[in-house]
């Protein structure tokens, strides 16, 4: 009775309640395929800052070096995991953030191993001068390899990595101007988040 | 002890009859209820929704007069064009208070979504307009400065969806220069907060399309013949109207149409409802055959049973009515999510209006259905012949 009452009370909610906004896959289906070739399953997991509370934004925050701003970066956002398996065997993760460009919202998604490596890098949404150039093979294939380590450095307000750290090495497009900052700051943000969410359980 | 504690006790003595019962009774109220709240509430949005344009005529280029409505309903794109000096020959009619034109145009962005998209930008006049949608408000900032400013307004999920904030740039594909954001307008609940607003003179320019228009929104002074408007703008070369009432006329055709027929399922559920009200009270008057005989001959008059038969038909009708209109309150948003997946136009606010009147209605209705269905069995239970009915409980 009592779970009734609550699904009954959720349906009642201001459509405000869920105004956060996330991140999915237009087509989770074909993406999957495309960056894990192979694939068999893939599952669907939501999941948020809520559960750490102010505790965790915090820390996020202070791993990141930058603060979460407005309705793509809150509390309240649910993040989209895609868990991908070939057979029984997981074989990586996909997860994206939205991001605010010089021009408008940005989506980045990574796909990652098991153990947090970038396979692929991928924009779904983006604005931009140079968008063509920020969606080139070449450009996403310069963070293949990396992890939250090569990005740890990487000052997401100064827009600037340390000379000869991993991060220092990714060339932006010179027509992205801002947007290549922005991307940047979304690849840190969905990685400390992976951690966050996936890679820090698993270590603990 | 009343008339109403017996025929309560009454209905207790058999609780999962008496439940299932009233579960059809509640079921048939819900659907009444709902349905009449939806009739109320979609023809309260589409009145919203049409009001809210700020005018009641629209001229546009020649084109499907139906096919301009959906689209401009939608915010969407009409790409005919017609001469921005018909504004002139429209503010010769007397009928006419105030006019805005405006010119929709939409740029293929490559870069939207995966195979690229239309992004659609509506020019507007910085003079006419607001004062035509007096219900926009701003969340930060405000109108353009002039219609020829590099400046964009914002509806409020178009500004969401691109994370654009008062001073920031927007992108125009294949322009040049940047559009800087002076305003962020608050939730209407219209078709204008999905829309990117641009001084008229500025869309002219930036897609070459000087001196053409694709709407004039027309506002026909209070008191004035619109019909009379309508039937000289008609004659007017390569432009057709669209009168909103006409609009609505047909989107509420079309809608009434397909109520017709589901009413029609409420009112078949509804005699199912009866029919099990029937089948309830008529099994419990055979089951107490004996006991009713007994009450005659301890004085009791044919009306009494007749009554307390007839109150056992109300309770439970009142209690399934009840129970049923307060479950449409309940399920109100979620009968709305559902019609608004599966219609392909819906407009804005609450599409399930329930107020103490159609609840009322339903409720008085579904009541006097069963009172109805209740009569059979209390008359019969008031013809039970006292010595007949005792001898039975022997037999």
């Amino acid at each position: 009775m009592k779970t009734i009452f609550l699904l009954l009370m959720l349906a009642g909610l201001s459509p405000r309640a869920f105004g956060a906004v996330g991140c999915d896959l237009n087509d989770p289906d074909r993406d999957a395929a495309r960056l894990f070739p192979g694939y068999t399953a893939y599952k669907t997991r939501y999941v948020s800052l809520r559960p750490g509370g102010a505790a965790q934004l915090a820390r996020v925050e202070k791993r990141l070096g930058d603060k979460f701003k407005g309705l793509y970066e809150n509390i309240e956002v649910p993040y989209t995991l895609y868990e991908i398996y070939r057979g029984k065997e997981l074989a990586g993760y996909i997860h994206g953030v939205n991001q605010k460009g010089e021009y408008g919202g940005i989506q980045v998604f990574l796909a990652l191993d098991p153990k947090g490596v970038i396979k692929s890098f991928y924009i779904q949404k983006l604005t931009s001068r140079a968008a063509q150039e920020l969606r080139a093979k070449e450009f996403g294939a310069q963070f293949e390899g990396l992890s939250l380590k090569d990005f740890e450095s990487y000052d997401p307000v100064a827009g600037k990595a340390p000379a000869g750290s991993p991060a220092a090495g990714i060339k932006g497009p010179p027509a992205a101007g801002k947007d290549f900052s922005a991307v940047m700051r979304a690849v840190k943000k969905n990685l400390i988040l992976m951690d966050e969410f996936v890679f820090a359980g698993k270590a603990k | 002890m009343t008339i109403y504690t017996i025929a309560y006790k009454n209905l207790l003595r058999k609780k999962t009859r008496t439940a299932l019962t009233a579960g059809g009774i509640a079921l048939s109220a819900w659907v009444l209820a709902t349905l009449l709240g939806f009739n109320r509430g979609y023809q309260q949005g589409l009145n919203k929704d049409i009001d809210n344009m700020g005018f009641q005529v629209l001229l546009t280029a020649k084109g499907c007069p139906y096919e301009a409505a959906t689209l401009m309903l939608k915010g969407g794109v009409g790409l005919r064009y017609m001469p921005a000096d018909v504004v002139k020959t429209v503010f010769k009619n007397p009928e006419v208070d105030k006019v805005t034109p405006m010119l929709m145009h939409g740029v293929f962005d490559p870069n939207k979504g995966e195979n690229g998209a239309i992004a659609a930008y509506l020019g507007v006049d910085a003079a006419s307009f607001p004062g035509m949608k007096p219900y926009l408000d701003f969340k930060q900032g405000g109108w353009f400065t002039d219609n020829q400013a590099y400046e964009a307004v914002l509806g409020y999920e178009a500004a969401e969806l691109e994370q654009r904030e008062v001073g920031d740039k927007l992108l125009i594909p294949g322009v040049a220069r940047d559009i800087r954001v002076v305003g962020i307008l608050n939730r209407s609940g219209t078709q204008d907060d999905g829309t990117i607003f641009l001084p008229i003179t500025t869309v002219q320019n930036l897609f070459n399309r000087r001196g053409m228009l694709t709407g004039l929104g027309i506002r026909v002074k209070k008191g004035a013949d619109i019909s009379a408007l309508e039937n000289r703008l008609y004659d007017l070369p390569d432009v057709q109207v669209v009168s909103m009432a006409q609009v609505k006329s047909t989107i509420m055709n079309l809608v009434n149409s397909a109520r017709v027929i589901v009413l029609g399922i409420a009112g078949i559920a509804i005699i199912i409802a009866m029919a099990g009200v029937i089948n309830t009270i008529l099994m419990s008057v055979m089951e107490r055959y004996a006991e009713i005989g007994i009450i005659k001959s301890m004085g009791a008059l044919p009306l009494d049973i007749f009554r307390m038969i007839w109150m056992e038909t109300a309770l439970l009708c009142g209690f399934g009515g009840a129970a049923g209109i307060g479950l449409a309150f309940v399920t109100a948003r979620l009968a709305e999510a559902a019609v608004r997946y599966f219609l392909p136009y819906a407009p804005n606010g609450a599409l399930v209006a329930l107020d103490w009147r159609i609840s009322g209605f339903a409720f008085l209705l579904i009541t006097a259905g069963g009172l109805a269905s209740g009569i059979y069995p209390a008359w019969r239970a008031a013809r039970v012949r006292p010595l007949e009915a005792i001898r039975s409980e022997g037999e």
